[in-house]
């Protein structure tokens, strides 16, 4: 007798359901569930900026040797901020610490969404701190003024300095024989004196691409003209006479003076005019200035100098720190708390700085043999003045206003004072419709 | 009797699994278009009509944030740039991709590979076509100021000056897309039919008269297909601009799509944001209405 198979349709709704059913069963209790972090894991996110360099060469190794498993994931800059605050906020749990640029303390405090490690045992009134950096790791901050929401907060300690980044001049010593600049009309004349002299194309080379770039190059030239970005009650003032003039300078004789493209230089090109021997200046975070000496990255290697960023009426630069916060949401929270303290212990901290790195406390810029010259100028720089961006939760905003306008004078080559004009207004527009006033 | 109740319960099942059967087939991909599609669209919506602080929704505003777009200056400048944009790069595809595509209807040797060559560009990766172009462009050591040196000019300065950034950006998508429209239009003139062309010729009419009467008119509905699916698609873009130029210099070459993203993710404004897409994607989807309209029209007359 002959067995017919027929194929019905309450056959096919059977054999869906039980597959569905062994496939459920299958991946959720046959299968091994993904491995959890365990033991001293610490997933560190990071964006890709060579002031990392001697921390990723010389200091995860150490961290190893103590026991914790490192897990290094670097992003493009552009990238970052939005990717670690959705991952705060929507406690995706992705890091157990994130590697901040400094301004964007303010964004992630105000979202209230990074532990707070005085709690957690860090001790941010520790002397040998550099002051002006772990001040950037409150929120509220401690000083100056603050966002609507927060005036009666007690300043929390969510961030800790993690590498002291801050910006001084490097300078080719063959064309400023005398030592660094002092001001900028030094930098001016003797560069033109080396380009006469064919030892360089360009006196100075800065970032002149719209938004951050720009505003990061002309800011330390403001800061030395003696400018101020706002009052104590949010009103923007930075387009006071002092920033007018420094803005004319920096799209005017600045711009005449670097290469003709730098409309829409970044950091990679600005490393490479510096660096290639083509620039006789640079105003500069330690990124680049880290390469000064390594003649695989350099074609002037021996002649580049460091020294504090000229002055107009006083030589302040501006910082720009690494900034290390846990966020809630870290999947080995205790384990970042516990590298953390290690990491910002003294003699971590000299370990970094023989490294090469810029520490963020005071005593290892005093020990003995620093990895590279550049620390001992930096600690010059430090002490002569440096400031961080203002500490508003609304500064990526701000700075784009203002690096557009900026920008646009740069193109044109003048105009720089009527720039501010517009930024300020553009800036008080939009931080009145954000309930600053 | 028992035979025949037996016989109803059968039917009964039948008839039920027959009504049944295909919902339960649809259910799965339903439930995928729900979660992935409809949730996000109808939480945007949602979300437009919040106001947003350190990333959180504060405060219901109704409408306010669309009216607040129409006289936002930074919104409607990209806006602006974005129109110039699709309308210039689309019209230049459009050209010559057909120009292409009538060039490569003939037969001769080597036009499989050619065809194929013709391709190429849009199945790159737009971050690496970008990139390229970036490579091409720079001032410092691109390859335009590298050729220009070599014939004793110097430096070519495209993504530093807002006329030649915008038209830089315009190249590299035509250079990119323009295979997308070559492809459809050529496969549009592969199956018109034969015989009007065939009728033409004998008729004695010249090349241009048969593009102009024929090829043109019977190719519309394809052409009207293939620059809307385009024009749709281009006022998307994002990759290239976000590395070519991330909107500079100045606003030069910020698209709608590159502010969106700054106002949502660096700025954190999501319901504004949220209203930014919600209007731009009813203005996308009016376009294509009225293109799908045109077409009609077009069929009918």
């Amino acid at each position: 007798m002959m067995h017919s198979s027929r194929l019905t349709r309450r056959s096919v709704i059977k054999g869906g359901l039980v597959l569905a059913l062994a496939t459920t069963a299958l991946t959720t209790l046959g299968l091994p569930l993904p491995a959890r972090a365990a033991g001293k894991k610490v997933i560190i996110g990071a964006f890709a900026d060579g002031g990392l360099t001697p921390f990723k060469e010389k200091i995860i190794p150490l961290a190893k040797e103590q026991g914790f498993d490192i897990e290094f994931l670097e992003d493009e800059y552009g990238v970052t901020l939005e990717k670690w605050f959705a991952d705060a906020h929507s406690g995706a749990g992705q890091y157990d610490l994130y590697l901040l640029d400094d301004p964007w303390v303010p964004q992630f405090g105000a979202a209230n969404v990074l532990e707070d490690l005085g709690a957690g045992g860090i001790d941010g009134a520790d002397k040998d701190w550099i002051g002006s950096m772990i001040d950037m790791g409150y929120w509220p901050p401690q000083q100056g003024p603050r966002v609507k929401g927060f005036e009666n907060a007690k300043p929390t300690l969510i961030c800790v300095p993690f590498v002291g980044d801050l910006q001084t001049l490097t300078y080719r010593n063959d064309v400023f024989t005398g030592g660094a600049p002092k001001t900028w009309d030094e930098v001016i004349a003797k560069g033109k004196e080396g380009v006469a002299a064919g030892k360089i194309k360009y006196p100075v080379v800065f970032r002149g691409v719209s938004g951050n770039p720009i505003v990061t190059s002309w800011y330390p030239i403001f800061l030395s003209f003696g400018g101020s970005f706002f009052d104590d009650k949010w009103n923007p003032i930075f387009n006071s006479a002092e920033g007018k003039a420094s803005a004319d300078f920096f799209v005017g004789t600045m711009k005449q003076n670097a290469p003709s493209g730098v409309v829409e230089f970044d950091s990679d090109q600005e490393g490479a005019a510096i660096l290639g021997g083509e620039a006789g200046a640079i105003i500069q975070y330690s990124g680049n200035a880290l390469k000064a000496d390594d003649p695989a990255q350099t074609k002037v290697a021996g002649k580049l100098d460091f020294g504090v960023v000229p002055k107009q009426e006083k030589a302040i630069a501006q910082m720009g720190i690494f900034i290390a916060g846990v966020p809630k949401s870290a999947p080995n929270k205790a384990n970042s708390i516990e590298f953390l303290k290690w990491y910002v212990s003294a003699e971590t901290q000299a370990k970094l700085s023989e490294a090469g790195s810029i520490p963020v406390k005071r005593s290892a810029f005093g020990i003995a043999k620093p990895g590279n010259r550049l620390i001992p100028v930096a600690l010059q720089q430090l002490d002569a003045g440096a400031l961080p961006r203002p500490r508003t939760p609304d500064w990526a905003k701000v700075e784009e206003l203002l690096g557009i306008e900026l920008n646009k004078a740069l193109q044109a080559g003048s105009g720089g004072g009527a720039a501010l004009d517009t930024a300020a207004k553009q800036v008080k527009d939009y931080l009145t419709t954000a309930g600053y006033y | 009797m028992q035979g025949e109740t037996q016989a109803r319960k059968h039917r009964l099942q039948g008839a039920g699994l027959d009504l049944a059967l295909p919902y339960l087939m649809l259910a799965p991909g339903l439930m995928i278009v729900l979660g992935v599609l409809v949730y996000p669209l109808w939480d945007g919506l949602r979300a437009s009509a919040k106001a947003y602080r350190y990333g959180s929704p504060v405060a219901d505003v109704g409408l306010q944030n669309y009216v607040r777009l129409w006289s936002d200056a930074q919104f409607l400048n990209s806006l602006w740039v974005t129109v110039k944009f699709v309308a210039l790069s689309v019209s230049l595809e459009a050209v010559l991709g057909f120009a292409l595509a009538l060039f490569c209807l003939h037969e001769f040797r080597g036009i499989r590979l050619l065809r194929t060559v013709l391709i190429i560009p849009m199945v790159i990766t737009p971050v690496v076509v970008a990139i390229v172009f970036r490579l091409i462009y720079a001032s410092d050591a691109g390859m335009l100021t590298a050729l220009s040196e070599a014939m004793g000019g110097g430096a070519v300065q495209i993504l530093g000056s807002p006329l030649k950034a915008f038209i830089g950006l315009v190249v590299l998508d035509v250079w990119e897309w323009t295979p997308l429209m070559f492809l459809i239009l050529l496969a549009g003139l592969q199956s018109l039919p034969h015989e009007p062309f065939e009728a033409a010729r004998v008729d004695g009419a010249g090349a241009w008269r048969v593009f102009a009467d024929l090829t043109f008119p019977m190719m519309r509905p394809v052409l009207a297909v293939a620059i809307v699916l385009r024009t749709i698609d281009a006022f998307g873009t994002f990759d290239q601009v976000f590395v070519l130029t991330r909107g500079g210099p100045g606003e030069a070459t910020r698209l709608i799509s590159i502010y969106g993203y700054d106002t949502a993710f660096k700025f954190q404004q999501t319901g504004y944001a949220a209203a930014l897409f919600v209007t731009i994607g009813l203005v996308v989807l009016a376009l294509a209405f009225s293109a799908i309209r045109l077409l009609r029209r077009v069929d009918a007359s």
